[in-house]
């Protein structure tokens, strides 16, 4: 019964984990397509707010797919997600980690080096576009993207701090303003 | 805190000799310390900065790798797919006790923040619901495309300064970003074609000096 949804979670995410070029943060416009439009299993509000927590959360932002996972097939979806995205993409790098370390010089790894690059900055620009269109941002959250954009490039300011201190402000502003539901 | 750094750097430089030849890494390092290793890191590190911490960890204070490997670790972790804390996981695992040593590596980064993120999003079907989470959550949201541009701008930065690369960089930002094409067939059309760019790019730059004395 529950076995259809674990597999389409596998065959969502195998292909997204073998072509993730650019880490994690590049492929949120794929994850967000394959749950949202094609599997419809989240509301863009949803995927939206999924990815907030992913952000919150510590270790990897790929992480995400586990909360997917979880909404679509229980703790086993969260599971085999998981794996799905991580295992075929370490497969790879465990194969290509030996390669790398032999082959120094060879004008092939140089060509792949840089031939990769621009397409992973294009993705992460991407990624954060679509992430701000999905989560409706108002004026308010385009000005908190551009302030901690600008403190992480000009300062040595900590993420945790950072987290910590946009939480405490969109709550303060919360109870300012909504008053009546806190 | 310079001074720390180069007492580790001695300690590290006088291993190395005993493990083999210098550049490689050290083979004294067990099982559990590079598990405590990275369990500390997958907890404490978030998106973008986890490059940073594993270095100033494993480089700087544990001295279990040098300089010069990591960073060309960091390259392929970085350039391959899949999330680039966990590439580099396997990377130092791999490097310090080979294949047992990256699982090791990979599980100690992955599972303990899997267990939080869980948690988390327990939290969020209890109060998911309530109007000052949400808001606070979209906060979150946008904090995070701030970091992910940051980020963006950072190897952006790094990039050749020429036409192709930048043409490539651009059009997938916006065939991907504002076309809302489907990632995977962009990714497989656009990096073979950047990638033969740049072999060429290079054969014509590099031409008869050290590239083809080691070539294929």
């Amino acid at each position: 019964m529950d076995f259809n949804r674990l597999l389409g979670l596998v065959i969502a995410f195998v292909p997204i984990s073998l072509l993730s070029f650019g880490g994690g943060q590049a492929t949120v416009p794929e994850i967000q397509h394959q749950v949202v439009a094609v599997h419809g299993w989240l509301t863009n509000e949803q995927f939206a707010d999924l990815f907030a927590i992913a952000r919150a959360s510590p270790g990897p932002s790929t992480l995400i797919v586990a909360l997917i996972g979880y909404q679509v097939s229980g703790f086993l979806g969260a599971v085999v997600a998981t794996v799905a995205v991580f295992l075929p993409s370490s497969i790879l790098m465990y194969f290509a980690a030996a390669w790398w370390q032999r082959n120094k010089h060879n004008p092939v790894r140089i060509a792949i080096e840089r031939g990769l690059a621009p397409v992973a900055v294009g993705l992460i620009f991407a990624g954060a576009l679509i992430v701000l269109r999905s989560a409706h941002a108002g004026l308010l959250a385009l000005a908190t993207t551009a302030v901690v954009a600008v403190l992480q490039s000009t300062t040595r300011i900590s993420t945790y701090g950072t987290v910590a201190l946009v939480a405490a402000i969109y709550f303060a502003i919360f109870l300012t303003f909504h008053p009546a539901a806190a | 805190m310079p001074s720390g750094n180069e007492v580790a750097a001695e300690a590290a430089a006088a291993v190395q000799p005993l493990a083999g030849p210098p550049g490689t890494a050290r083979t004294d390092v067990s099982l559990w310390m590079l598990l405590k290793a990275f369990v500390r890191l997958g907890l404490m590190t978030f998106g973008g900065s986890v490059q940073a911490w594993v270095h100033r960890e494993i480089v700087d204070r544990l001295g279990w790798i040098d300089n010069k490997s990591y960073l060309s670790g960091l390259t392929v972790a970085q350039v391959l797919p899949g999330a680039n804390p966990v590439n580099i996981a396997l990377y130092v695992g791999l490097q310090l006790r080979g294949a047992v040593g990256a699982a090791v590596a990979v599980l100690g980064m992955i599972v303990p923040a899997f267990c939080v993120i869980m948690t988390l999003g327990l939290l969020y079907h209890a109060y998911g619901h309530v109007a000052a989470v949400r808001f606070v959550l979209l906060g979150l949201a946008a904090s995070g495309v701030g970091a992910t541009l940051t980020m963006g701008v950072r190897v952006g930065k790094r990039l050749p300064r020429n036409f192709v690369t930048g043409a490539i960089a651009v059009g997938v930002f916006l065939v991907v970003g504002i076309l809302r094409w489907p990632m995977v067939p962009v990714v497989a059309i656009a990096v073979p074609l950047s990638i033969v760019v740049a072999y060429f790019d290079e054969k014509r730059r590099g031409g008869g000096k050290e590239g083809t004395a080691h070539g294929l």
